[in-house]
């Protein structure tokens, strides 16, 4: 079980204004679709800061926010939310294909 | 002979959305560029149907009245295909969803909309959402007059309404023209039900203030009979009065319903009367040219004397289990002799509820080429509907469908299971809702015994605001969130058919995610345990009440 091992962690993530492909900000300031290369802020002062430079790098992106995150001992994180983690990971079912005429 | 047997756009209507879609295309092209904000930016890609969801831009196409000709259906496959990921979601408000599309390709997107007369405008937004209609129409052996010529009336007026292009929230139209109401007009902001007086004069009775969601109302009459040459003015007015004293103060009471609640039917209808008044016989009162001109667009189609007994149908109905169960559920009576209206099963076990692929749609659309008129219908039912069908050519048909996938014998039954995108889509959802439909279809999937447990309405929905209709489901399930956790409310009861329009009643405590299944097994037992002869499971329930489905539920979970 993952545990947040040094208080409150957070993430910022948007959507990618060009396609809508869920991003998040990494330490360098450039947005990546990739969980695991987010940027993480640890406590609550930590997390404001990294707030505001997501909304200061926001142009391309649509309305920034902080997603709270859970870290494990490899340093793996993972969002809270039931909802984040369906932002961050995709759908939970299969999707039929273009081509398919039966469901998987 | 014209490619359709519904309205056809004319260059009024053309210009219109060509002038529409470029000026959507500069909107999108200064948001890209900087030179929009968000903020500024959302109202217009929204007045367009274009949504952000969790994951990616959702486009909601607008399916008039849910009839589409196959051209139409064929285009929607390709900007399926082009420009998202090869499928798309019908909806309870038959319209159709794209979730993958590109905010950049949008505007290419729509314009190939309309290329097939199609758009998008006005599926979101505080403005008078598609007209919805029954999906039988034109076809119903009860059918007084195609409601369809009225949902067409109201579209030309409520398109671009510069009077009702910011009501205080959305507002939703439905219409039948048959006494057994197949569109849900008693839960719309407005609901129209078409009948003929003692004279043998057609026209509406006016609904007003139904809807579900998070306050679910089933709406009030205010007219028990409005002449039809009447109904844009009263349209009019009732649009009026809501506007005026239609709540802006607080989102969740500001739909129409509300209005109704707190001044009442009786001030609600005089305040209408008045506005009404003033203006019943000004330029909305309709011209009988202009309707005899619509309806002309809406002439039936001149179908080739077909048998109404067919001895090929017959031995194989008898020879084949699976083609029998199908035309108990899947096939209903025609108006004329020798056709039928078949429902396409768009639930078949396991699959996302009203899902199509590109593939399936241009299938049906060829189906509907070779053995229906080249028309389709939508039903808010999620399932497809080909209106013309000779009797003789059923089993060809069946095979068709089963090639795609779309011949599951479940119409009405337990696995034509109601969802909304849910939690997996939906930025509003607080649950997923298509899993759990895909649970309880692989659960029920054997068909003899869907049909042994009969007629059984089950409607998920991911949140409150209920566009899964689980407040009208035999079996209404409501996802809930609590501190994290997906949790499933389930109600009984509730229903749709004309003069049983019924809100369902919470069963008990909300069950996991792991246990609606077995919650709703133990239902079916209960039900299959009392029940008489005859009865549906939702007759059961009236008459025995929801303790016993209660006992059992917790019983076990």
């Amino acid at each position: 079980m993952a545990k947040n091992l040094t208080g409150d962690l957070s993430v910022a993530s948007a959507n990618r204004l060009v396609d809508g492909v869920v991003v998040f900000l990494d330490d360098a300031g450039e947005w990546t679709t990739r969980l695991d290369r987010a940027a993480i802020a640890r406590g609550e002062r930590a997390s404001a800061i990294l707030l505001e430079r997501a909304r200061a790098e926001a142009f391309g992106v649509v309305d920034p926010f902080l997603v709270a995150v859970t870290e494990d001992e490899a340093g793996a994180i993972e969002p809270v939310s039931l909802r984040e983690k369906i932002r961050a990971s995709g759908l939970t079912f299969e999707a039929i294909a273009a081509d398919a005429v039966r469901y998987a | 002979m014209p490619d359709t047997h519904f309205y056809r756009y004319d260059d009024y209507d053309r210009t219109l959305l060509a002038e529409r879609i470029e000026q959507f295309r500069d909107q999108v092209r200064r948001r890209l560029a900087g030179e929009l904000t968000e903020e500024q930016f959302k109202p217009l890609r929204l007045t367009n149907g274009l949504y952000l969801q969790l994951h990616a831009y959702m486009l909601r196409i607008a399916i008039p009245y849910g009839t589409l000709s196959s051209r139409q259906l064929r285009k929607l496959a390709h900007i399926a295909r082009k420009y998202d990921r090869g499928y798309g979601h019908f909806t309870t408000r038959q319209n159709l969803q794209l979730n993958w599309i590109k905010l950049e390709d949008a505007p290419d997107a729509v314009a190939e909309l309309a290329e097939v007369d199609m758009h998008s405008i006005q599926t979101s937004g505080n403005v008078v959402r598609n007209v919805t209609a029954d999906h039988y129409s034109g076809v119903a052996v009860d059918e007084i007059e195609d409601p369809r010529i009225w949902c067409e009336i109201v579209r030309q007026w409520s398109t671009l309404h510069p009077e009702f292009s910011f009501l205080p929230r959305k507002f939703k139209i439905a219409i039948t023209g048959s006494p057994n109401d197949r569109a849900a007009v008693r839960v719309h902001d407005i609901g129209l039900r078409l009948w003929r007086n003692e004279e043998g004069e057609a026209g509406f009775e006016v609904i007003v203030g139904g809807g579900l969601g998070r306050t679910p109302m089933i709406g009030k009459t205010l007219r028990e009979f409005l002449p039809r040459d009447e109904l844009l003015a009263y349209l009019e007015a009732t649009l009026r009065v809501y506007n005026r004293y239609g709540r802006r103060d607080n989102l969740f009471k500001a739909r129409i319903k509300i209005l109704v609640h707190e001044i009442g039917a009786d001030k609600m209808r005089e305040e209408v009367e008045a506005e009404y008044a003033t203006m019943k016989d000004g330029a909305l009162r309709l011209p009988a040219e202009t309707i005899e001109a619509i309806a002309h667009q809406f002439a039936p189609p001149i179908l080739p004397e077909r048998p109404a007994v067919v001895p090929t149908v017959e031995a194989l109905r008898l020879e084949d289990r699976d083609f029998a169960l199908w035309l108990k559920s899947n096939v209903a009576p025609h108006r004329v002799a020798g056709y039928a209206i078949v429902t396409v099963s768009l639930k078949p076990a396991g699959a996302p509820p009203g899902d199509a692929s590109a593939v399936q749609m241009e299938g049906v659309a060829d189906i509907a080429d070779a053995y229906s008129q080249g028309e389709i219908r939508v039903s808010h039912e999620q399932n497809l509907v080909l209106p013309y069908v000779a009797i003789e050519d059923l089993p060809a048909v069946w095979r068709a469908l089963g090639r795609l996938g779309f011949a599951e014998a479940n119409v009405g039954k337990i696995t034509d299971i109601i969802a909304c995108p849910g939690l997996d889509y939906c930025a509003l959802a607080n649950a997923r809702s298509i899993p759990v439909a895909q649970r309880i279809s692989r659960h029920f999937a054997e068909l003899a015994r869907q049909h042994d447990i009969g007629d059984l309405k089950i409607k998920i929905s991911g949140c409150i605001n209920a566009c899964g209709h689980h407040h009208v489901g035999h079996i209404g399930i409501l996802g809930v969130d609590k501190n994290g956790v997906e949790l499933y409310q389930i109600s009984l009861g509730g229903d749709v058919d004309f003069g049983k329009t019924a809100l369902g009643t919470i069963l008990g405590p909300a069950v996991g995610a792991d246990r609606v299944v077995e919650a709703v097994d133990s239902l079916v037992a209960t039900y299959l345990d009392n029940r008489n002869e005859g009865e549906r499971f939702v007759d059961t329930y009236r008459r025995i009440g929801l303790q016993p489905f209660k006992d059992r539920v917790y019983a076990s979970v």
